[in-house]
């Protein structure tokens, strides 16, 4: 029987390679990805190994909030008096002080250097070489006020040399420095893609506004003393609020922090390789449906010449599993290569990472085999069980093929699957666990791809009919055809009709996204200009604190509203908390009350909640509430109001003087608001850019560009998504390819007959191309359809999560239909030529 | 038994013994008005190493017999055996295991699997079995059929004769009790006609084979043994030592 599959695998090469195609493409993603996420996550470990490797101890605060650990935790600084304490620890050889924070180099053209999200890093340069994690390759380490060590990767990329001034901007003012030295981190040029600036401490204290304190404080633990000893020494003697822990476990912490960030790379990246794979099923098991329908007069032979059922069935799935091998295989080595081109183009970003081969670890190889192999053999289960019932009659040319099994119990079964898949989705949705959600839309699949053969022959006979009139004989021949095996047509579609339907859920959710924080921004946005620094969040917004004041002084600015945050503790989890002053709020934030007295309670210290968490956490306005600050600890506040949620203001809003008390006194704030004066007087885009030219990195927006701006991002994340589907159509498209194929193939005969009796070639290919476009427009039109209602499901359960606006963006979806037709002409295009190349004598005269 | 011309039979050899045997036979398609009675019980016997052709008028019935006989279709009533077996009663695995040692087939269109060689064809029973091949058998076979240079062939590579061959020595290849064969000349021309009647009927004298020819062809029939004449689905009459005008004349008796 092995013999026999293998034969026939063989004396099939071209659909072998087609089905298999779209295993290659799925497993190439996994592999892919797994291998790039590997490597990622052995090259960090390594790295921060290897930054941490001479750091036997460091001191540092405690987490501030009892949740958060790690390097994730918000840890305060502490005295510098403990570094005096630390030198008298017996065993203690070399303590090193440390502080951090953001310091962006400025080009010698005058732009701030961008990162691409990598952080800008403002950093101590340790005195003593045998605590550092930076070796020196030119230059020496700062000296005084003035100076400054840079990274190689900096360095290199923007041409600066040791004697040369260069600008940096800081939380503060901006300033210039002499570069000292030039550094590297280990082998690597720079950490990832992160700038370096690296400063003596009295200078980066003062720089950091931490004059007298320290974030950390490294030890080097003298020669022969137990580190473990050491360490419970340190311990006992730090006051409270400090700790100590070893280098290993620093290192250990960042490498963990990395790999949660790239976990979620990999799981996103995994998700669209499964839904590949998904479409990629849809089209194996219809591939395997056609070939078992097209080798049922053989497979009965084997039978009537003593197979068993069991034989047939085990010959079908050998043949799933031999293509799914070796389509795994090639798609495993296509990942790897994949990966390298990835790294490489990170490389090209001018993403310094430290030498390393690629990881290639056996988990990826298990997971490609048995993923790619596990969709193969399952999608050809169902193909293969029809052919086990293929009596061995079948094989008499006086029977002809009849449908085996009923087509009523696949209807119920697929009415309950889709039935029970939106079921899920509904559970899901409510609890939003997305695995269900996810579960519920996979059954909503299956169910109407099971179903669609009952619509398959109506629709296809509606959407062919502008096709057949307009064509003429060459069209109708085409859209009776697709209507000829409604089953086929259906299962053919089905995996177009995923891959649309993800898009126009996408489509959807991605509208409705951009629409309700649009909308939200405009409604809580009354100020002419918006000004945002280069990087986004608390505490390195990249805006100076110095440049409220002087957008102040710019003339024809009327009211500056900084806006300020931080996170803080509230009932238990760790949340953002924005703050911005009463002064002259209404000119620039519309704040919208549902209850209490919104700007009153900003002068008094208490805060105002979103809407959305007073109804989630049952709160009202009174309520006493208790909060904890990293720096001040826990306290009391009261909710002075409720407030329509908006995602410029958050969910918990505070004035900025109670900010003040409970957070560092310089921070950088996270948007600025601008007012300009009425009339003639007021300020200009250019005028306020001027004003605030030192701080090159600003980016002035004024309220209708802001909105777009935000818009662009939506659309710019949403286009990525559509990039990461596009396998999955692609996939799809192979699906149909290969089908046309066989169908070509199963009707040389009778396309013999039509050229014989005149038929030309252009008028096969039109008739093959015919039923291509309407294939792809009914799988586009259930696809679009059922996404459409799957985007308006997801988003109108994210109501709560700010989604307020549901928009079904109607000339995408569209653009989307034409687009399906477009590709099913272009995936017709092979199959036709075949079918018009047909040589009229063998086709007529084949058996 | 309603028949315008009853031949008795002659009377039968004690010795011999049924190979295959069916009593009351009836096979109906569709239902109601357009119920068609493909048999319309039918009682008949093969006899061991015998050649018997069945013949009759298209739609007469008589492939339908052959195929409820071999169990490849189930009959609506009546009882079919293969030696002691009732092949109504068995299962599906069991019909498989019947058809694999006990029944060979040979049909029209030659129907070997396009992708294997004559060879691989004609081991293909023993390999589904599972058992070895008796290589002495093979070559005396494909020798007495002639194809031991086309073994290496694929069926499109060989003529409709060479063809029907190998399809012959793959019938005969796990020494089956009995051999169905429908038509096995149907797609032939008049030599290889002839090579393969001769054939069937030296391995019925010299290794006792039992056969059962479905034919339309009076000159097939004449190499049998015996000749069972069907009509509308019932048994009309039978010839032993048919000669082909005999047939003939049968056949236009019964409307041809």
């Amino acid at each position: 029987m092995w013999k026999i599959t293998l034969k026939g695998m063989f004396s099939h090469k071209l659909r072998l390679v087609l089905t298999g195609l779209a295993v290659v493409l799925g497993v190439t993603f996994v592999s892919g990805t797994l291998v790039l996420t590997d490597t990622l996550h052995s090259t960090f470990s390594s790295l921060f190994n290897r930054v941490y490797q001479n750091v036997d101890l460091q001191v540092r605060g405690v987490a501030a909030f009892s949740n958060q650990t790690g390097a994730m935790a918000v840890r305060e600084p502490f005295s510098q008096s403990v570094l005096t304490t630390l030198r008298g620890v017996r065993g203690v050889e070399v303590v090193e002080g440390g502080v951090g924070g953001y310091a962006q180099y400025v080009a010698k053209d005058g732009t701030a250097v961008a990162t691409g999200g990598a952080p800008t890093i403002g950093m101590t340069y340790g005195e003593d070489p045998r605590l550092s994690s930076l070796t020196l390759v030119a230059g020496t380490g700062p000296r005084g006020s003035d100076q400054v060590v840079i990274d190689q990767g900096t360095a290199k990329k923007f041409g600066f040399n040791v004697g040369d001034r260069v600008k940096i901007l800081l939380p503060g003012a901006p300033r210039y420095f002499t570069i000292s030295g030039v550094v590297r981190f280990g082998t690597a040029d720079n950490l990832a893609g992160a700038t370096i600036a690296a400063f003596t401490l009295p200078t980066a204290q003062k720089l950091f506004d931490k004059v007298g304190q320290l974030d950390t404080a490294d030890i080097l633990v003298a020669p022969g003393a137990d580190k473990a000893v050491v360490q419970r020494a340190v311990q006992r003697v730090l006051p409270r609020g400090l700790e100590v822990v070893t280098g290993q476990t620093v290192a250990n912490e960042n490498t963990s922090l990395m790999n949660q960030l790239l976990g979620f790379l990999s799981t996103a990246l995994l998700v669209f390789a499964f839904i590949a794979l998904f479409v990629g099923a849809f089209t194996i098991f219809n591939t395997f449906s056609i070939i078992v329908g097209q080798r049922t007069k053989e497979l009965a032979l084997l039978r009537i010449v003593g197979a068993s059922r069991r034989q047939v069935f085990q010959s079908v799935l050998l043949e799933a599993f031999l293509l799914g091998a070796v389509a795994s295989v090639i798609g495993l080595g296509l990942g790897v290569l994949t990966a390298m081109g990835l790294d490489s183009l990170l490389r090209s970003f001018g993403i310094s990472l430290p030498q390393g081969a690629l990881v290639f670890s056996m988990r990826t190889v298990l997971a490609a085999l048995g993923i790619g192999i596990g969709v193969t053999v399952i999608s050809a289960i169902s193909p293969a069980r029809h052919a086990l019932r293929i009596p061995p009659i079948m094989a008499l040319s006086s029977y002809s093929s009849t449908s085996v099994s009923s087509p009523g119990r696949r209807l119920l079964v697929g009415a309950v699957v889709a039935a029970g898949g939106g079921l899920c989705l509904a559970i899901g949705l409510m609890r939003s666990t997305i695995a269900v959600v996810g579960l519920g839309a996979v059954a909503i699949f299956i169910g109407v791809g099971m179903l669609a053969p009952l619509v398959a022959r109506p629709m296809a006979s509606v959407l062919g009919r502008p096709l057949a009139t307009f064509l003429g004989v060459a069209g109708t021949l085409g859209r009776e055809n697709s209507m000829r095996s409604p089953r086929r047509t259906a299962q053919t579609a089905s995996a177009l009709m995923i891959g649309l339907a993800l898009v126009s859920t996408f489509s959807v959710f991605g509208a409705s996204i951009a629409q309700s924080a649009t909308g939200s921004i405009k409604d809580a946005i009354s100020a002419d200009y918006i000004i945002t620094g280069s990087l986004t969040g608390a505490p390195m917004s990249g805006i100076s604190s110095a440049a409220p004041a002087v957008a102040a002084k710019i003339p024809g600015v009327a009211t500056v509203t900084r806006v300020d945050s931080g996170v803080f503790e509230f009932q238990h989890s760790v949340v953002n908390l924005t703050a911005i002053s009463r002064q002259s709020l209404s000119r620039t934030i519309i704040l919208r009350i549902d209850s209490g007295q919104g700007p009153s309670t900003l002068s008094t210290g208490g805060m105002l909640i979103s809407s959305t968490i007073a109804n989630t956490k049952h709160l009202k306005v009174g309520d006493s509430i208790r909060v904890r600050f990293a720096k001040t600890g826990a306290t009391t506040v009261r909710i002075g109001a409720v407030f329509k949620p908006s995602a410029l203001l958050g969910s918990y809003v505070v004035g900025d003087g109670f900010f003040r008390t409970h957070f560092a006194s310089s921070t950088q704030p996270v948007v600025l608001l601008l007012k300009t004066s009425p009339g003639a007087a007021a300020a200009t885009a250019s005028s306020i850019k001027a004003g605030l030219s030192a701080f090159t990195n600003l980016k002035i927006q004024t309220r209708d560009e802001f909105i777009q701006t935000e818009q662009a991002q939506v659309n710019q994340l949403l286009g990525l998504v559509y990039a990461l589907l596009a396998l999955a159509i692609l996939i799809a498209l192979i699906g149909i390819i290969n089908t046309l194929l066989l169908s070509v193939f199963e009707r040389t005969r009778e396309i013999g007959l039509l050229r014989a009796v005149g038929m030309r070639r252009r008028q096969v290919r039109t008739m093959i191309r015919t039923e291509a476009v309407i294939l792809s427009l009914f799988g586009g039109v259930i696809g679009i359809v059922l996404g459409t209602g799957l985007g308006i499901a997801f988003s109108s359960s994210l109501k709560q999560q700010g989604i307020t606006d549901i928009v079904v963006p109607y000339s995408s979806l569209v653009v989307f239909l034409v687009v399906a037709a477009l590709l099913g002409l272009a995936a017709a295009s092979w199959p036709a030529r075949r079918a018009a190349r047909l040589n009229i004598l063998d086709a007529i005269s084949v058996e | 038994m309603s028949t315008t011309h009853p031949i008795e039979s002659a009377p039968r050899d004690a010795a011999l013994t049924s190979v295959a045997h069916a009593t009351d036979l009836v096979k109906t398609y569709g239902s109601g008005a357009a119920e068609v009675r493909a048999l319309n019980g039918i009682t008949v016997d093969f006899e061991k190493g015998k050649f018997v052709a069945v013949m009759g008028p298209s739609g007469s019935g008589k492939s339908t017999l052959m195929h409820c006989m071999a169990g490849l279709d189930v009959a609506t009533s009546g009882h079919t055996y293969i030696g002691e077996l009732e092949v109504g009663a068995l299962s599906e695995s069991e019909l498989t295991q019947l058809r694999r040692d006990r029944i060979g087939f040979i049909f029209q269109s030659f129907n070997l699997v396009p992708t294997l060689t004559a060879l691989e064809n004609i081991v293909l029973p023993i390999k589904l079995a599972g058992g070895a091949v008796d290589q002495e058998w093979l070559t005396f076979l494909v020798e007495q059929l002639g194809i031991t240079d086309r073994l290496s062939h694929h069926p499109s590579e060989m003529s409709g004769g060479q063809q029907q061959r190998t399809a012959c020595a793959r019938a005969m290849i796990r020494r089956p009790e009995l051999i169905f064969a429908d038509e096995p000349t149907g797609n032939l021309d008049s030599n290889s006609s002839g090579e393969m009647l001769n054939f069937l009927r030296r391995s019925v004298d010299e290794f006792h084979q039992s056969i059962v020819m479905v034919t339309h062809d009076a000159r097939a029939a004449a190499h049998a043994d015996r000749v069972v004449f069907l009509a509308d689905g019932q048994l009309v009459g039978e010839m032993l030592a048919p000669t082909a005008d005999a047939v003939l004349e049968q056949m236009k008796l019964l409307g041809h």
